[in-house]
């Protein structure tokens, strides 16, 4: 036991330099106002519908992205583990789907500044195919925002459910289709609530990741639509107040945990409820 | 028993092996103790390109000291000069205006003596900057916000900043938002381009409502981005990016209106308690020399801030004044005025304009 403590004393000291100082450094700038202790800048944070409009297009802009995320993610990565059946093809699939990750945001960002311009590949596709007479307005929409964030965070989601599905012991479904259950039932009733725990994860991971974002939104908005990320930026960069940028990062940091726990607590009130009803 | 060959094997490896580190040992001893050194702070990408070839290898070839940069925009600039304040490494900075003055007031920076650095009396009076009597700051270059537009879509050139609102420009056109260093300066000046008062912006914000802008940039590359594909075929854009696309080969016009145009500038700065002090006066004192400020021209379109530069016609035309003018026909503002309005300008952005 007293061995493991040295073990421990590097992650511990990189956990406290690295997350627990600068913490503690903006909570304590953002609870001064003026040079004096005030809780003056949660008031202006949370007395302001403002924030609270800005704080709801955030929350609406990572909702959707999630659920995106996870429409598209949860039968990527279902056809990646069960049917694609040469282990070379897979691990290409796989590296491909990771390698984004490897670019800057920045740089895919611009990328999808072009993509989805007035005159660009997207637009002169739809036009093309006569899907829509004139081009459509994705920069400055939250479309817009959604497209480029559900793109950068949709291999967090397939590796989370891939890792899950993965682990699955077949031998469950073989028990299942033996006992005459349709392979809808099985996945229904076997498959998926066995990876839930992963899709849940990979949920989490996107949905908090997409609150945070800065860079893509700050692009793909074009400066007329803010998130709450923006606002914390502009403090730090532009305004140079630490004290309500503190208040303002706080105050998001508050809210998506709140947000995250009480959809672990609902889903597990509803996994309970299933339970007690199965049995 | 060791084999004599096996043995005198050994101390040829051994012999090989503090021969490699003594030189090893040379080679790191050698460069500080036979030359020394200054660190300069500036920017990033072409900017750094031209502080490098234009100031600083004129400045080794002359005195033989080595200029070691520090990359990074002015915030980056003033954050390490604020944290070094006690023993700082950093001996000169360049910082853009509107920063210059938040480290003057942060007390990070030493004043230019004018017997350390003989070159300023050159300079332009404008871009000599003092606070209490002393000099904080000295001007590298001036650069300006002007009217940009795609030479092939936009038939007649425009020549007024209100030639933004005609309707064949609706959703086509781009302005600096607050996150860009520009983007509440650009607001200010609006205002007193309409006869706004100074204190109310009011009506300006309303005015800027009406305009049908495709984005609001944050930064010089996003605008560039802009122009490049088109999004963009009209607004406000630096003189220093446009000429660059406009040199690439892209169909963008850069034009002064008649209403002048924003502008500020690059500055150089003594960093207080400065490690070289009198090689980093040497360097101020280079980058203040007519060759060094043509140089900059050329290369950026910067304007010179060191009287009686010539440059070449077409490089003239690409300066922040634009054809036949001068330092004189910048709007300069005063950037204490700015940083004291730039919270209230950028809240009221955020509600008017940043959400739709």
């Amino acid at each position: 036991m007293n061995r493991a403590l040295p073990l421990l004393a590097a992650p511990v000291a990189f956990f406290v330099a690295f997350f627990a100082v600068p913490m503690i450094v903006v909570v304590s700038s953002s609870l001064m106002a003026g040079g004096v202790p005030s809780l003056g800048n949660y008031a202006r944070v949370l007395l302001d519908q403002y924030h609270w409009d800005v704080l709801a297009a955030t929350f609406r802009i990572a909702g959707l992205t999630t659920a995106a995320c996870a429409l598209l993610g949860y039968p990527l990565a279902y056809y990646l583990v069960r049917v694609v059946k040469s282990r070379a093809l897979r691990r290409t699939c796989v590296i491909l789907l990771v390698l984004p990750l490897f670019t800057s945001n920045i740089v895919r960002s611009f990328g999808w500044m072009v993509l989805l311009g007035r005159n660009g590949l997207v637009n002169d596709a739809l036009v093309g195919a006569g899907i829509l007479d004139r081009p459509m307005r994705f920069l400055g929409t939250e479309l817009g925002i959604v497209i480029g964030l559900v793109y950068i965070l949709l291999p967090f989601i397939v590796l989370a459910v891939g890792n899950a599905l993965a682990a699955v012991d077949p031998a469950l479904e073989d028990a299942s289709s033996d006992l005459g259950a349709t392979p809808f039932d099985t996945f229904r009733t076997v498959t998926f609530p066995l990876c839930l725990p992963g899709l849940m994860s990979g949920i989490v991971m996107v949905f908090t990741l997409a609150v945070s974002a800065y860079v893509t939104p700050a692009l793909l908005s074009g400066g007329k639509i803010t998130v709450f990320p923006m606002l914390i930026f502009q403090q730090y960069s532009t305004v140079f107040d630490v004290n309500y940028g503190g208040a303002l990062s706080m105050t998001l940091l508050v809210m998506t945990l709140v947000l995250v726990g009480l959809a672990g607590w609902i889903g597990n009130a509803g996994a309970d409820a299933k339970g007690r009803a199965a049995r | 028993m060791t084999h004599p060959r096996a043995a005198n094997r050994n101390a040829t490896r051994f012999a090989a092996l503090s021969a490699v580190l003594a030189a090893g040992v040379s080679f790191f001893a050698l460069p500080a103790a036979a030359q020394s050194e200054i660190r300069v702070a500036w920017y990033g990408g072409n900017w750094g390109d031209a502080f490098r070839t234009c100031v600083a290898e004129p400045f080794t070839k002359a005195t033989g000291v080595r200029v070691v940069p520090e990359i990074g925009t002015s915030t980056v600039t003033l954050a390490k000069l604020q944290q070094q304040k006690d023993a700082p490494t950093l001996d000169v900075a360049y910082m853009d205006g509107g920063i210059s003055e938040l480290a003057q007031a942060a007390g990070v920076l030493d004043a230019i003596d004018p017997a350390g650095v003989p070159n300023l009396s050159k300079a332009q009076p404008e871009a000599v900057y003092k606070a209490d009597g002393s000099i904080f700051a000295v001007g590298s270059g001036y650069y300006s916000l002007g009217l940009t537009y795609n030479t092939k879509e936009v038939k007649t050139p425009p020549t007024s900043w209100n030639d933004l609102w005609k309707p064949e420009f609706e959703e086509a056109v781009t302005i600096p938002s607050p996150a860009n260093s520009s983007g509440v300066p650009f607001v200010m000046f609006l205002n007193r381009m309409w006869g706004n008062p100074p204190g109310d912006l009011s009506k300006t914000f309303a005015k800027l409502k009406t305009l049908k802008t495709a984005l609001y940039f944050d930064s010089s590359g996003a605008a560039s981005n802009a122009y490049q594909s088109g999004e963009a075929l009209i607004g406000a854009h630096f003189n220093v990016g446009a000429w660059d696309l406009a040199d690439k080969g892209l169909p963008i016009g850069f034009t002064v209106p008649k209403e002048g145009v924003w502008a500020t500038d690059a500055r150089l700065h003594l960093v207080k308690n400065a490690p070289h002090k009198a090689d980093a006066q040497r360097f101020i004192d280079t980058a203040l020399t007519p060759q060094a400020s043509a140089c900059l021209a050329e290369k950026l379109y910067l304007g010179p801030a060191v009287q009686g530069v010539s440059v070449s016609p077409e490089v003239e035309r690409k300066l922040p004044w634009g054809v036949g003018g001068s330092v004189k026909n910048l709007q300069l503002f005063n950037w204490a005025d700015i940083n004291r309005d730039r919270a209230a300008i950028t809240d009221a952005w955020n509600r008017e304009l940043a959400r739709q």
